[in-house]
């Protein structure tokens, strides 16, 4: 600690040549090493040992993204840091605006304005939304159809019926099978029709409702995190709503290490695995463990699958390590609607996507290569 | 060099040396003193409780909506709520620094303050 810099070095050696010549100039220049190495620990001497100290922070957000928001980075003050912790809310804020189904801002058109004009007129829209909803039908094209966002008139149906039953559980019911079927007569996103021309998005069916929540996300967090490595922001860790995505890794130079969730949440386990990330990737769990309600004591999640217009109940969780957040949002809510066998495949014919499925009893499938990122 | 000035640059080292220890067992007993649960409504503390205090703690909010938190065992955890989604309530239990558990209906937010390191950076949800 105290030779670690080499001034602090030279200076000792210095001392000892001038003591031969005179004990008050020795003097002196111990004083003048014991006041360096007080201001080294200040941060008086610039770059270099300890003086510029990095801390690590926290931020949490709770108004992004109906979800929870953090935010973790280093820098030498809780100022510094605020300043980035500010600047990734406000691009996150931005994207939550534009991808809200359920409220309207003065002056901005978002999807619920898209939706709330289906069926009657194209709305001119941002960029961003317009991004988004190319990427989403994407994600549709290589999921197979089990990511889609057309599906708003399908969830809206158990949303409120989750909402009710969660409220009241006594008298929690299943939405009736028939009404499921109707508004899925509504869910084609091929009346989805984007003009990048006109940069209008207009619903052709007007049954029909975006939810982009198995997208939107993913793609908001992916962005910004671009937009903080466009900043020069390094060392930093984004999670929206436990989608989390890494720049760099540790300050000290380890990776980030990750819990997953551990979806037995009766248990004193609090992660079931432990992952270290590479700079750039990004984890995500889908599961039956926090959004759910209770009928007739048997949990249906919030995770719908198309095929059957119900809650998939084959997997507690379904875990994704990928190098895109939007991806990676979208391929944990496909493969929570698709069988094993369907899955590992998906999985293991794509570059660059490990997933590790977990069942009620607590049993373990893993992709080729998703235990090299264990640790412990 | 004389005898004596060695000695006198030994002390003084020692000295220093002995100063800086003090200060960083002075800021580590200060930064790791006992864990601590913080609560805060909106953004604003809402009370502060020691972790190694077994109890119960209602979160009034001003509209009548609520959050029963529950310390035992030197963990955090809200039992109880008036939100819609009960989010909160199926949050596991936390005790490492910089956890929390959150329920954004009632924008009540249960953080651990002074604990115990954490492991991991983050986790998913
Ligand atoms: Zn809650």
């Amino acid at each position: 600690m105290l030779l670690q810099g080499t001034p602090c070095f030279y200076l000792v050696v210095l001392i000892g040549e001038y003591m031969s010549k005179g004990k008050v100039l020795g003097v002196i220049l111990i004083i003048l090493l014991i006041v360096f190495i007080v201001f080294t620990r200040k941060g008086l001497f610039g770059k270099g040992d300890v003086a510029e100290e990095q801390n690590r922070y926290t931020a949490t957000f709770i108004d992004i993204f109906d979800t929870r928001t953090e935010i973790v980075g280093y820098a030498p003050t809780e100022d510094e840091f605020s300043k980035k912790a500010t600047a990734l809310r406000e691009e996150l804020i931005n994207y939550n605006n534009l991808y809200d189904i359920y409220n309207d801002y003065e002056g901005v058109n978002n999807i619920k304005t898209i939706n709330d004009n289906a069926g009657v007129q194209p709305v001119v829209v941002d960029e961003k939304i317009i991004d988004l909803l190319k990427f989403s039908k994407e994600m549709y094209a290589a999921t197979d159809g089990r990511v889609n966002i057309a599906m708003g008139s399908v969830l809206s149906i158990w949303h409120r019926y989750r909402e009710a039953g969660v409220d009241d559980p006594e008298n929690a019911k299943l939405p009736p099978i028939e009404d499921l079927k109707a508004a899925a007569e509504h869910t084609d996103i091929e009346n989805l029709i984007i003009d990048e021309t006109a940069k209008t998005v207009y619903l052709q069916d007007p049954e029909m409702s975006l939810d982009v929540g198995s997208t939107a996300k993913g793609y908001a967090a992916q962005k910004t995190m671009e937009f903080a490595r466009a900043q020069g922001y390094s060392n930093m860790l984004l999670s929206l709503g436990g989608n989390i995505a890494g720049i760099d890794g540790r300050i000290d130079g380890t990776p980030f290490r990750l819990g997953i969730q551990n979806p037995d949440m009766d248990s004193d386990v609090d992660y079931i695995k432990k992952v270290d990330i590479k700079d750039g990737q990004c984890v995500v769990s889908s599961g039956d463990y926090q959004r759910y309600y209770e009928v007739d004591g048997k949990r249906y999640c919030h995770i719908i699958n198309p095929d059957t217009l119900f809650p998939s109940d084959t997997f507690a969780q379904v875990s994704i390590i990928t190098d895109d957040s939007g991806m990676a949002d979208a391929f944990s809510t496909a493969l929570y609607n698709m069988t094993i066998e369907d899955g590992l495949e998906f999985v293991n014919t794509n570059d660059n996507i490990e997933a590790m499925w977990v069942y009620a009893d607590g049993s373990i499938v893993y992709s080729d290569n998703f235990e090299q990122y264990l640790v412990d | 060099m004389k005898r004596n000035d060695i000695i006198l640059i030994a002390v003084l080292l020692v000295v220093s040396i002995g100063l800086l220890i003090g200060v960083n067992i002075y800021r580590k007993n200060n930064t790791s003193g006992s864990a601590k649960v913080e609560v805060t409504v909106d953004g604003k503390v809402y009370g502060t409780y020691p972790l190694d205090e077994d109890r119960q703690e209602r979160i009034e909010l001003a509209d009548g909506s609520y959050n029963i938190l529950k310390i035992s065992d030197g963990k955090a955890s809200v039992i109880e709520a008036s939100c819609p989604d009960k989010i909160c309530v199926n949050t596991a239990d936390i005790h490492y620094t910089d956890e929390t558990i959150v329920c954004l209906p009632n924008k009540v937010v249960v953080k651990i303050v002074n604990g115990e390191e954490n492991d991991v950076d983050g986790m998913t949800r």
